[in-house]
């Protein structure tokens, strides 16, 4: 399965978040600041997005171009999505729950605003802006998402449900996942947007050769090395062809341990770590894309592993052979 | 899958339902059987000041009852619900403790855990983000529906949410399905999980989708969904499996057809769920006229009905099979809707019944060539059945079921 195009929309650090947003944790925050979807996609039509669904929608069509794709010419029922998330847009979900306490009657919400709570919300809108008519899934996996994200994919493609599959994750920032953040001790709210195009091919950016998940209850022992092993023999890999990791912890070391543990050595380490924040779902398109940035240091015949693992002991891992460009 | 590698058959061994109208398989049957609504007044929120004040609320839920690892002060509402809903399925399967071990879990959901986002949202009310507790907020995220479901069954195979919103269990059935035929597991709990909320109260009455206090599909007067929750959980094995270890099997997943009305985020479409119900039979190597029952979406609102109507029409013909909705004695359970569908259908085949249409009185003469099995169940030999399921997003599934062979 080839991955042949990426869309990585990422803050490159800091900046002012106030402009967005009054009432925050911090005033600086690694948020897209100058992302505009007007200015993006015009203001037909996306007038009701959240930030969440502008992000994907944006992130989808720059992953078409960059793969290629015209869908004049192909079916729009063999195009699928697959995107990860973690609650989809906390922010319209706690703002429409919040006018059921705060109106006069609590049943005065806005209609045009309802969708917008619904967890595929941001898939639902990038299949109707492109006419994504296939297999199109939301995967609610918080850290893992990405991850989990691509094994639907992968699935969805070799039970042909779909020839092309669009598969990522989204997180939006907003005081409520900033301030979440805040009050949670952990690594600041950030946001991103990441979508890869995913078909069989020959050629390509990456080949996704395998994926694996798991689950240990958070207190456990841990999941992660059996599932980095199993997914290095379904890709029929060896630890010692294993080149590079990416990680999505923020902080600790945990994850890169676990991999060492299933290799009996420490890769090449790409995590993107904090650089972004906590980017929530999209955590592993970064850390995939972390990869494919240096795909040129890549040996031959050599893989790279990208893992995820949630708080509550769910655990993935794919297994990727980058195309020298 | 089809054409590239043979698949495994993948059969239902355990039933796990927390509803309205029955916790546990017996109890479960028996409402269907008896046509029993669950719909009562909301207490699970203060409902002052909504129009409408009924929903499908599961009343008798203690999460003590079932639960022997979730500490119910640790965990939301809806995880609670599908993890009871899961002890019950592998209980029900027969299945030690220690045997589970592989397992995987699927779980769909439209809200997570709206109730705990409800909790965060009076607290930021009362006294501003600030205010928000970090004990709730831990409890917010999705994924937590389908980990909860794993801590307590302690589950070590792939552990999955999937938030399809009103669909979302006929994909878990789907996924898990494919993670059986596929060889990956022999054990998979599949279903769905959402609790009653305001917001989903308030934005279905905004939308002119919510009637007063009988559900009535496919009726001429039906006029609107009624709010619902629970946990609808079925366990999926292997079927050589399920034979090895001398299971009962309740009947087999043939198949399911998924795909994406792009078009409109609320409104049905009907050529697109015809679509769907063709990718449906195809995977699962049935034709139309061999389908002896559709548990329909069958939503209640005069679109949903006419359009899933017109669309069982467009694909089935001059033999349409009985369409009834279980809807009607649940309400709308959300992501766990087509969950309890996939319940309803694995027991139509198994016992011998239709459930009923209940609260029906008039036909419609926009859909006369629909018999939504008005009332009274039927009995009924059912061999081969679809669990339609539709969602906001365009997003449907369908899953097809066939007799114990």
């Amino acid at each position: 399965m080839m991955i042949t195009g990426r869309a990585v929309l990422a803050p490159a650090g800091d900046a002012d978040a106030t402009p967005l947003y009054d009432d925050l944790p911090a005033h600086s925050a690694p948020v897209l600041a100058g992302f505009s979807v007007r200015e993006r996609l015009g203001r037909k039509g996306t007038s009701t997005f959240d930030r969440a669904t502008a992000l994907a929608v944006v992130a989808c069509g720059e992953a078409l171009r960059d793969a290629g794709v015209d869908l004049t010419t192909v079916d729009p029922a063999r195009v699928g999505l697959v995107l990860g998330t973690t609650v989809g847009s906390l922010a319209s979900t706690m703002d429409f729950s919040r006018e059921t306490l705060v109106q006069d009657k609590p049943y005065l919400v806005n209609p045009m605003q309802f969708p917008n709570t619904v967890m595929n919300c941001a898939a639902g809108q990038s299949a109707i802006w492109y006419g994504l008519r296939g297999v199109n899934a939301t995967v609610a996996g918080g850290p893992i998402a990405f991850l989990q994200a691509m094994r639907y994919a992968v699935r969805a493609i070799e039970k042909s449900q779909a020839d092309t599959v669009l598969v990522g994750a989204v997180e939006e920032f907003t005081p409520h996942t900033a301030w979440s953040s805040a009050l949670s001790g952990t690594v600041a709210a950030g946001e991103a947007a990441t979508v890869f195009v995913l078909r069989r091919a020959v050629t390509g950016m990456a080949e996704v050769l395998a994926t694996a998940a798991g689950f240990t209850p958070a207190d456990g022992p841990g999941a992660l090395p059996g599932c980095v092993r199993r997914a290095l023999a379904q890709a029929g890999a060896s630890p010692e062809q294993v080149w590079a990791m990416a990680t999505g912890d923020h902080l600790d070391d945990g994850e890169a341990g676990a991999v060492e543990a299933a290799l009996g050595r420490r890769p090449l380490d790409l995590s993107p770590r904090a650089r972004y924040g906590d980017c929530g779902a999209a955590a592993g398109g970064l850390a995939l894309a972390a990869v494919l940035d240096r795909r040129a240091d890549a040996p031959a015949d050599a893989v790279a592993v990208v893992t995820g693992r949630a708080r509550d002991g769910a655990v993935a891992a794919a297994v990727i052979r980058t195309v020298p460009e | 899958m089809a054409g590239l590698t043979l698949r495994a058959r993948v059969v239902v061994t355990g039933l796990g339902p927390v509803s309205s109208i029955g916790i546990g398989v017996t109890a479960f049957r028996a409402a269907l059987r008896e046509g029993r609504s669950g719909i009562s007044p909301i207490e699970s929120f203060d409902a002052e000041g909504f129009p409408y004040r009924d929903a499908g609320e599961v009343k008798d839920f203690r999460p003590e009852t079932y639960l022997t690892r979730l500490s119910p002060a640790a965990w939301g509402r809806s995880a609670q619900l599908a993890a009871a809903a899961a002890r019950l399925a592998a209980a029900d399967a027969g299945l030690p403790d220690d045997a589970c071990a592989d397992a995987g879990v699927v779980i769909g959901t439209t809200s997570g855990e709206s109730q705990v986002v409800e909790s965060l949202v009076a607290q930021q009310v009362a006294g501003g983000f600030a205010a928000m507790d970090p004990g709730t907020l831990r409890q917010f995220p999705a994924e937590r529906l389908a980990a909860g479901v794993a801590t307590e069954l302690g589950l070590a195979g792939e552990v999955l949410t999937l938030a399809t919103a009103c669909s979302a269990s006929n994909y878990a059935v789907g996924y898990a399905f494919d993670c059986v035929a596929r060889g990956d597991a022999d054990l998979m709990f599949a279903g769905g999980a959402d609790s009653v909320c305001r917001w989903a109260q308030a934005g279905f009455h905004r939308l002119g989708a919510l009637t007063e206090s009988a559900c009535r599909p496919f009726d001429k007067g039906r006029a609107g969904i009624i709010t619902g929750e629970g946990g609808a959980v079925l366990l999926l094995e292997n079927a050589d499996h399920a034979r090895a270890r001398g299971a009962r099997v309740y009947a087999e997943v043939l198949g399911y057809g998924v795909n994406c009305d792009a078009r409109h985020m609320v409104a049905p479409d009907e050529d697109s769920i015809a679509a769907c119900m063709r990718l449906a039979h195809q995977d699962a190597d049935v034709k139309p006229d061999e389908i002896d029952y559709i548990c329909a979406h069958g939503t209640g609102t005069p679109a949903n009905d006419l359009v899933e109507a017109r669309a069982v029409r467009q694909v089935f013909g001059e033999r349409i099979p009985p369409v009834s909705s279980i809807k009607s004695m649940l309400g709308h359970t959300m992501g766990a809707a087509s969950g309890f569908g996939a319940i309803a259908t694995t027991l139509a085949i198994a016992d011998g019944f239709l459930p009923p249409t209940i609260n029906w009185t008039t036909q419609d003469d926009e859909l006369p060539w629909i018999d939504p099995v008005p009332n009274v169940a039927r009995p009924a030999t059912v061999r081969i059945a679809q669990n339609d399921g539709f969602a906001f997003g365009g997003n449907n599934a369908i899953t097809v079921f066939g007799a114990a062979r």
